[in-house]
């Protein structure tokens, strides 16, 4: 079960499951999805009885089932009603603007957390080595909106110096691309801040874990004999084989980098897959809420093989199928 | 099974427990914790009939009769907060009770029995385990309604794979070792050796696991509450920190209405945090849970 | 002549608020070109005796007192970076159970070039790895496996490795700390047998520490045995193991009579009853005195000096006259 071929199936079949799961789910909606939706949206019957065969809602649940699948290969999420668009397209939107928010503040929380946590763990039982734990562990017990909110308040509204909503400046004229991005900068960072404060102790506790382990290790003994400085002993012997379990975890940070997103965008209105969930439970747009929920499944599938990937290539004992 | 486990600890663990620095904490903050939840509420009981008589009466900031002032309907902060502290532990020690029933129970029969029925138990655990856990309870809370008890149920059921996987594991090394097999051999029957040889064995790796599900349970529950899929009937301190913030109170500066949930919240999770590393450090010295 | 000396050294351990003396006031020598075996029971001292030498003990281990001469330097007064010059360049050790000395994600060559590269800082890469495959062929492994992991090699291979690894520099002095112990007899023989060609290839001094009195019987020089952090009998292998004069103390008569000898008739076996004494709580006299059978009064309250009795043969035994001044 260690072959890539074999990998890649496992995935497929994950994302099936996921599929199908996903579908079951949405249809134990106690009440009629349809009536509940043409209550809210105020429909007449024709709309109502349309709605019903475009959502296949007019077979039984097998036939239901296969009309999904069948939409889901051709990109058709739905269609959602309190935006009047297709799912797909506002659900892709949101995508690229939680990857751009994700991507930035997982860079940093990586690369800072785990300079802290080598810098803490090499230096195991000292008082710095001490103090970075419990820092870690206190950081790690915030909830993440409370500490957007906490921002909120100290930076947009006492220093009033920060963006503290949305992605840009409302109705904002730019001169240049360069002013455009740098909008986009300035709202990012309140956000990746918040995301980063609480997630970072997650990385500063594995590497430095992970980092104490290998420090006992022979090999670090045979690195001290040879001659080598500190730094060189550390890094090339040390992290480089501390990382490989830092990687193994970070399939775990995956699920928690959701749950911080989500609460991140909702407190910064940040127009991402987090505010789409939100909003769409407000309005009780399932067909929204039940994309959001597969995309970001699917995105954690892939991310979590995408690691598993990166980890067969950087461990040379596992292309052997040691 | 958190307060039995609670109880069951022996003497010398607690007095380890004391002495760790970390351990010590979290034993106060839990105990301090354990003492506001349930005597706050009695001693300063919460009406939540009871708003303000007027628009001045609204966001009023702390005095001497309100403790911490006053929300967005004028009522007292102060009393909410103690009744905020009862609802998260209630919810996050019920859910933990659920997710810890079904996780060790998954964990040693797939580990113990191992072949086919580890393989189904497995492939569920995993499943749960990859798909994005805050999304799905956002997706059940929307679909099934926003009672107490559903949102108890929604974060046991998603918090047991872990559990799970870990027992799981504690119970194959066990399985490997001679004694099981000596068992056996004498004619001891699966039920009677499960219970007299492993779950003893897997009974200090479990609590100390239990006790950091607590903390992610109380997290889970206030960030359903903050993002509205709480139950409005009852407060607990994310439902507060959800009409703190939706009522604009972190606009207008009312720090004392959106800073001592954030800080309750904090610390129960902290205190079961510590807690649970350290008992973690203590009996299992050789390697433990992850964090 | 005297490649290192070490003079009156003490080494204490830091357990917690005790400290634990685990080298007790030890003197000894090396010359060049010679082979020394340090032999003794587990916890006796001699691996931290050894690693002392190149300075890398834990961090709670100190050098108390007394001083260690290498190549006319005194290297005990040595900061970390001069003694990281010296390392391997001049003092290289093979250390014990070679199964996790070795860095799993760096390739075997790389793991040889490293500290030829600290050391040799003029060469190019090309030149170390090629030396890296020339060493790797003399210790017998193939050239073709220059390139793989620690993981792809057997026990005997990676420690044929290491011992590859150790030359790198071409050191003065090789410290082998139980280079064969975790292998098995069959493959035993043949490390030793590369450490008979290579130590007359490279000029090698070693110094070798096994619990196994045959295999240094056959490999060294001399022999060095040490009983509880204290030298009890240093002299040539062919006198200390030799039927003419033999061993002089009666730790290493018992530990000579603990093997086998398949050209004797059988006798049967007497391990040394009794435990080596606990460095925490160290009595008064002879630190062997609670095990042997032949000990005295005097034993038990005076500790005996290491006095000479031969040529190069000394034994710290109240038992054994001493050479006439």
């Amino acid at each position: 079960m260690k072959t890539l071929p074999s990998k890649v199936l496992r995935l497929v079949i994950s994302i099936f499951a996921v599929c199908t799961f996903n579908f079951f789910l949405f249809h134990l909606i106690p009440g009629d999805p349809i009536r509940l939706i043409a209550r809210a949206q105020k429909l007449s019957p024709e709309a109502v009885a349309k709605m019903r065969k475009d959502f296949g809602l007019d077979g039984t649940l097998v036939e239901q089932y296969f009309v999904y699948l069948k939409n889901l290969l051709h990109g058709d999420l739905g269609f959602s009603f309190s935006l009047k668009e297709n799912v797909s397209s506002v659900v892709f939107r949101a995508l690229s603007n939680t990857f751009l928010l994700l991507t930035v503040s997982t860079l940093i929380v990586v690369l800072a957390g785990i300079a802290i946590g080598v810098y803490s763990g090499s230096r195991y039982g000292t008082k710095k080595d001490s103090s970075i734990v419990l820092t870690s562990l206190i950081l790690w017990s915030l909830p993440t909106f409370w500490v957007g909110m906490l921002l909120v308040f100290t930076f947009g509204v006492w220093f009033g110096i920060l963006q503290i909503s949305g992605i840009t400046t409302p109705n904002a004229i730019y001169g240049s691309y360069l002013e455009y991005v740098a909008d986009i900068a300035n709202h990012l960072v309140l956000p990746t801040l918040t995301l980063a404060i609480v997630d970072i102790a997650f990385f500063i506790t594995v590497t430095r874990t992970s980092l104490v382990e290998v420090l006992n290790e022979d090999f670090m003994l045979t690195a001290r004999g040879k001659g080598l400085g500190r730094r060189a002993i550390i890094w090339r012997h040390g992290v480089r084989n501390a990382l490989l379990p830092v990687l193994t975890a970070s399939a775990l940070y995956i699920s928690a980098l959701v749950a911080g997103a989500i609460q991140v965008e909702v407190v910064y209105s940040w127009p991402g897959m987090g505010l789409l969930m939100y909003n769409s439970v407000l309005s009780r747009d399932y067909p929204v809420l039940e994309a959001c929920f597969l995309i970001s499944s699917v995105v954690v599938l892939t991310a979590n093989f995408l690691s598993d990937l990166l980890y067969r290539f950087l461990d040379p004992r596992v292309e052997a199928g040691q | 099974m958190t307060i039995e486990a609670i109880e069951s600890k022996s003497p010398k663990t607690m007095r380890l427990l004391w002495q760790d620095p970390l351990g010590r904490l979290g034993l106060i903050l839990t105990g301090f914790v354990f003492a506001m939840a349930v005597v706050g509420p009695m001693v300063f009981p919460f009406d939540s009939g009871q708003v303000g008589k007027d628009a001045s009466s609204i966001l009023q900031a702390p005095s001497s009769g309100l403790l911490l002032g006053t929300d967005e309907l004028g009522r007292d902060v102060f009393r909410q907060f103690l009744m905020g502290s009862r609802i998260s532990l209630v919810v996050g020690l019920m859910a933990t009770l659920i997710s810890t029933v079904i996780g060790a129970s998954v964990g040693i029969l797939g580990g113990y029995f191992r072949g086919k029925t580890d393989s189904i138990l497995m492939s569920i655990t995993d499943f749960f385990l990859v798909v994005p856990q805050m999304p799905l309870m956002i997706a059940m809370g929307a679909i099934f309604g926003q009672n107490l008890s559903i949102i108890i149920l929604i974060i046991g059921l998603l918090s047991w794979p872990r559990t799970a996987r870990i027992i799981r594991s504690q119970t194959l090394s066990l399985r490997e070792r001679a004694f099981i097999v000596r068992a056996k051999s004498l004619g001891s029957t699966n039920l009677r050796i499960i219970r007299i040889h492993v779950i003893p064995h897997v009974l200090p790796m479990l609590i100390s696991n239990t006790i950091l599900v607590v903390a992610g349970a109380i997290l889970a529950e206030a960030t359903l509450a903050f993002i509205g899929l709480g139950d409005p009937n009852w407060i607990s301190w994310g439902s507060m920190l959800h009409f703190a913030f939706s009522t604009g109170a972190v606009g207008r500066g009312a720090w004392w209405y959106f800073m001592p949930p954030g800080v309750g919240i904090l610390l129960v999770v902290l205190a079961f945090t510590l807690l649970g590393h350290s008992f973690d450090r203590i009996k299992n010295p050789h390697g433990g849970t992850s964090s | 002549m005297k490649l290192l000396e070490l003079n009156n050294v003490s080494i204490d351990y830091q357990q917690g608020t005790q400290k634990i003396r685990a080298v007790d006031d030890v003197s000894m020598y090396l010359n060049q070109g010679e082979f020394l075996g340090i032999a003794g029971e587990s916890g006796c001292g001699k691996t931290t005796l050894a690693m002392s030498i190149p300075k890398l003990l834990p961090a709670a281990a100190s050098i108390s007192s007394g001083s260690i001469d290498f190549a006319g330097e005194r290297i005990s007064d040595f900061s970390e970076a001069q003694l990281n010059q010296i390392r391997w360049k001049d003092i290289a050790v093979v250390f014990q159970g070679a199964l996790n000395s070795l860095n799993p994600v760096q390739k075997i060559v790389d793991q040889i070039i490293e500290p030829i590269m600290i050391h040799e800082p003029g060469i190019s890469e090309k030149t170390a790895s090629n030396r890296a495959v020339e060493l790797l062929e003399q210790v017998g492994i193939p050239g073709s496996r220059a390139e793989m992991y620690p993981f792809e090699f057997s026990g005997g291979m990676k420690q044929r490795v290491m011992i590859a690894m150790a030359l790198a520099c071409k050191p003065k002095l090789v410290i082998a700390d139980e280079p064969i112990t975790a292998l098995d007899v069959m493959t035993q023989a043949q490390i030793m047998d590369l450490f008979r060609v290579l130590a007359k290839d490279f000029e090698l001094s070693l110094i070798m520490i096994s619990h196994d009195l045959s295999v240094l019987a056959e490999l060294c020089d001399r022999v060095q045995v040490m009983y509880a952090g204290k030298v009890a009998e240093v002299g040539q292998s062919q006198t200390v193991f030799g039927s003419q004069v033999g061993a002089k103390h009666r730790y290493t008569q018992q530990l000579l009579k603990s093997y086998p000898n398949i050209h004797q008739e059988r006798i049967f076996i007497e391990g040394i009853a009794g435990y080596p004494p606990d460095l925490a709580k160290v009595q008064a006299g002879c630190r062997f005195a609670p095990r042997c059978d032949l000990a005295i009064d005097k034993c038990f309250t005076q500790e005996p000096a290491l006095i000479q009795i031969g040529n190069d043969h000394q034994v710290a035994c109240h038992l054994v006259p001493g050479d006439s001044k």
